[in-house]
């Protein structure tokens, strides 16, 4: 991989940090470089830090690493909480005129920008973030006109003079830099003619859904899933549809669950409080066979938890959430562009089955934004499929002798017809009591067995006719495996890559299908060491893939509330490798 | 819509295993009325039901129908509605379903104003739970859960709506076949939502809110000349515990329902069979 650099900017909560960190995220993609950002709360210390942190290169990213360049530091924390990632090239960038003593450490280059007082200059003090960007790019060798076309995107709508002023902000910064240091660090980003599109899990998410067609969306604000349901706000209605923020999540899941059964393709998402609320519906969806995409972006619990930290730990949730037993999917988008068409994916899944899809997304890939190629979101290859929906024709067939339509038809695949309201002769009720294929509750016994095994069928069906494959990265012949699932796959790859370098050969699975889900049976076999990566502590997955496998897994986990960053995971892998299997 | 639908074409060649003589036979028979009378078939009609002996009223209907979780009928009805402003919506619980465990949906669907129907069958008892204290049981109602009474006020779900911002708020009783059926006629017809409670006697667990009961204290509003439109005369009434009313009890002429406010019109179920034409504008945002 070419050079990147490691780009921060930090200070309190509400001093801009996001749209400053966005803005040069934007320039620099812009500019043909790649680009992965990541925000950072701190976890040690109580109070408003947070920081917007850039990798960027002229080849793809994908994870943090635990090197910073360049940080711009509105506060003496954002330094303190740094200093393990600084290193002897690297720069800060802070104001001396401000109140505080900025105590930068003696290895690192210290650049005193007087922010506040050119920003003043420039038209006003607010600007002070955007100085800093300016004297960003002097330091790194980028051209500050990149930085033109973000900050008109940002600042446009509120005039032409605003936009004027920040561009001349960011200019002074430059100047001044230029005219007071010659730092010879040797930093010099190089541009390419590539074009490129940023941006998060969650908008990637929400664009799936829309495209998708669904039109319903219900949802109770909760981080941090409420991004999803602001994409969709104001989007949606320009294709007829309608985002709802419910009393609670109780009211969210069943209005979707309405919407379904109406006949729209519906969505709610939540996080892991929200889900335990909606778990009071997962079997009336099942059990009323709705097609219904169940989004959970999960973040740290139990409980109230760390609500704005990462974690995997939902994953038994979404495989065991509800009473009884509730046949369902559960899928885990891998990567940020994995989170488009994964979402796409689930609701054909849950048209074709009629059957709850769990789309499982995490904190880190929801804020998380990543460039792609424009392309990598290829319209042409979006399919729907409404799976088995009647039309007036269809009904006929599926009328019983006394003229009743058979919603929940006991068929081969499992897979009933469905007819929704306004279809002719398709009248019928669904219900979360057990049923015959009327949806006349029952108690017999032929009939309950009939049922549940219709339902469970469609989920074999689906393993079947479905490729719930994993991707594979790295050398297919390696002796160590390393799998895991949801967000880690990006850090993987890129531990791969250094492993690779340092001669250790790793085989890389990331697993996207969490139900059904491919069998690694053959794959643990062929491996001499077997490692599972995730977020949690408890190792759900691993769990999983014991059981499935017979065979015991060595374990990486991480429960600190941050994600993993390639550095560290290629770190503990090669410790992993040299331990003994666990008995 | 055909115009030669008959209210039996809403009911179900199924049985009710209801109690005889339960109100909600009356109940179901003036919904099912109703809704031929306003013009709709059992094809274009949803009916959401809720949990308890109320819920039950999805399967002795025909129609196409969601039997959901308890308490949680009028978040499925709302989600029906708003995406298919063609279909004619009712939702149908008891009191138990809608102002104890559902009570905060209530009171967020009345503030919606959702332009479909609310019909609570109120026993003031939980029957198929076999007698025990619903929301609005009287204080001092004994059963087996509250041998001397539940000692706390009845709720009173039409100063609940009223409060909510109600556009339709409506009494009636299952034993009074016309006026009920009328009633439910102005609800359906009301462009908002429409919410009617309809007294629905018990005749196993209930000995004290009786036919008989309901029979001697009954004032029509109707009869009374009260004017629905007017907010304090309906005020008045709503807050007079001491009597029972059945009519139309207030009705905001103004009404604008939940639809016009959010401008939808639109069939949700209609989508293209692959990504909108438009769709790589979505991409070309995040540049």
């Amino acid at each position: 991989m070419a050079e990147d650099l490691n780009w921060a900017i930090g200070g309190e909560a509400g001093d801009g940090i996001d749209s400053t960190g966005k803005i040069f995220a934007q320039a620099l993609s812009r500019a043909g470089r790649h680009v992965f950002t990541s925000k950072d709360f701190a976890s040690r210390i109580r109070g408003g830090y947070t920081a917007y942190k850039i990798r960027t290169s002229v080849d793809e990213v994908q994870s943090v690493v635990d090197r910073l360049d360049i940080l711009v530091a509105l506060t003496q924390r954002t330094i303190d909480e740094n200093t393990d990632e600084l290193h002897d090239g690297s720069a800060i960038i802070y104001d001396g005129e401000r109140s505080w003593d900025a105590d930068v450490p003696e290895y690192v280059t210290g650049v005193d920008v007087p922010l506040k007082s050119l920003a003043e200059d420039a038209g006003g003090a607010i600007m002070r973030n955007i100085v800093a960007l300016g004297a960003a790019c002097a330091i790194t060798g980028f051209d500050v006109e990149y930085l033109d076309e973000a900050l008109e995107k940002r600042f446009g709508g509120k005039g032409s003079k605003i936009v004027e002023n920040n561009k001349e902000a960011a200019r002074l910064g430059e100047k001044y830099v230029e005219d007071n240091y010659d730092l010879g660090l040797g930093y010099d980003l190089e541009t390419t003619d590539n074009d490129y599109v940023l941006l998060n899990g969650n908008e990637a998410l929400g664009m799936g859904a829309l495209v998708a067609g669904c039109r319903f969306y219900a949802g109770y604000p909760i981080t941090p899933a409420t991004s999803i349901m602001e994409y969709l706000t104001g989007r949606i209605e320009e294709y007829g549809g309608h985002v709802v923020q419910a009393e609670d999540e109780l009211s969210a899941i069943n209005m979707a669950l309405g919407s379904a059964r109406a006949g729209a393709r519906a969505m709610t998402a939540t996080s892991g409080a929200g889900i335990d609320l909606m778990t009071e519906t997962f079997g009336l969806v099942a059990a009323s066979e709705t097609p219904l995409v169940i989004t959970d972006v999960m973040r740290s619990g139990p409980s109230t938890g760390m609500p704005t930290k990462q974690e995997q730990g939902d994953l038994n949730m979404a495989l065991y959430g509800g009473h009884g037993e509730v046949p369902r999917f559960v899928v885990a988008p891998t990567s940020i562009d994995e989170c488009f068409w994964k979402t796409i994916e689930a609701f054909n899944l849950a048209e074709k089955y009629q059957t709850p899809v769990f789309l499982v997304s995490d904190l880190a890939m929801s804020v998380t934004e990543q460039t792609f190629p424009p392309e990598t979101f290829d319209m042409d290859a979006v399919e729907v499929d409404r799976g088995k929906l009647v039309d007036e024709g269809d009904v006929e067939e599926w009328l019983d002798d006394q003229g009743r339509f058979r919603a929940h038809a006991d068929t081969e695949d499992g897979v009933s017809p469905r007819a929704i309201p306004g279809i002719a002769d398709g009248a019928h009720m669904s219900t979360g009591l057990e049923h015959d294929e009327i949806g006349r509750r029952t108690e017999d016994t032929e009939v309950r067995v009939q049922q549940v095994d219709k339902r469970n069928r469609k989920v074999e069906t689906a393993r079947e006719r479905e490729e719930f494959d994993y991707r594979e990265f790295g050398d297919a012949d390696a002796d160590a495996l390393v799998v895991s699932w949801g967000s880690n796959e990006g850090a993987l790859i890129e531990a791969l890559d250094s492993l690779e370098k340092e001669g250790v050969d790793l085989r890389v699975l990331s697993v996207p299908y969490i139900h059904p889900r491919p069998d690694l049976t053959a794959e643990f076999e062929a491996a001499e060491d077997v490692i599972v990566v995730e977020c949690n502590a408890n190792g759900q997955f691993a769990d999983l893939l014991e059981h499935d496998t017979l065979t015991r897994v060595k374990r990486i986990n991480k429960y600190t509330g941050v994600r993993f960053n390639a550095d560290e995971l290629a770190e503990e892998i090669k410790a992993k490798l040299t331990e003994e299997v666990p008995a | 819509m055909s115009s030669d639908v008959r209210f039996t074409d809403f009911k179900s060649d199924k049985q009710p295993t209801w109690c005889p003589g339960c109100g909600d036979f009356g109940t179901m028979n003036g919904m099912m009325k109703a809704l031929a009378e306003t013009g709709n078939d059992p094809d274009n009609t949803f009916v959401v039901a809720g949990i308890g002996c109320s819920g039950k009223i999805g399967t002795y209907m025909h129609s196409y129908a969601l039997h959901g979780v308890h308490g949680r009928a009028l978040p499925v009805g709302t989600g029906v509605k708003l995406s298919r402003p063609d279909i004619e919506v009712m939702v149908a619980g008891g009191d138990g379903d809608g102002f104890s465990i559902g009570a905060g949906h209530f009171v967020h669907a009345v503030r919606r104003n959702v332009d479909m129907t609310y019909i609570v069958m109120d026993n003031r008892i939980y029957g198929l739970t076999k007698g025990q204290a619903s929301p609005t049981s009287r204080s001092d109602f004994e059963t087996s859960t509250t041998p001397e009474g539940p000692k706390q006020p009845p709720v009173n779900p039409h100063a609940l709506a009223l409060a909510s911002g109600a556009t339709f708020i409506a009494q009636s009783f299952s034993s009074d076949a016309l006026r009920h059926q009328e009633i439910i006629q102005e609800a359906i017809e009301h462009d908002g939502f429409g919410f009617v409670n309809v007294y629905s006697p018990c005749v196993t667990f209930n000995d004290v809110d009786t036919y008989d009961y309901f029979r001697d204290s009954l004032v029509d509003l109707k009869e009374d000349g009260h004017d629905p439109t007017d907010y304090e005369a309906a005020k008045t009434v709503i807050l007079d515990a001491d009597k029972e009313y059945q009519g139309v009890i207030y009705q905001d002429e103004n009404s604008v329902p939940y639809r016009d406010q959010h401008g939808l019109t639109e069939d949700m179920s209609d989508i293209p069979a692959g990504a909108p034409e438009d769709a790589m504008d979505l991409v070309r945002e995040f540049y």
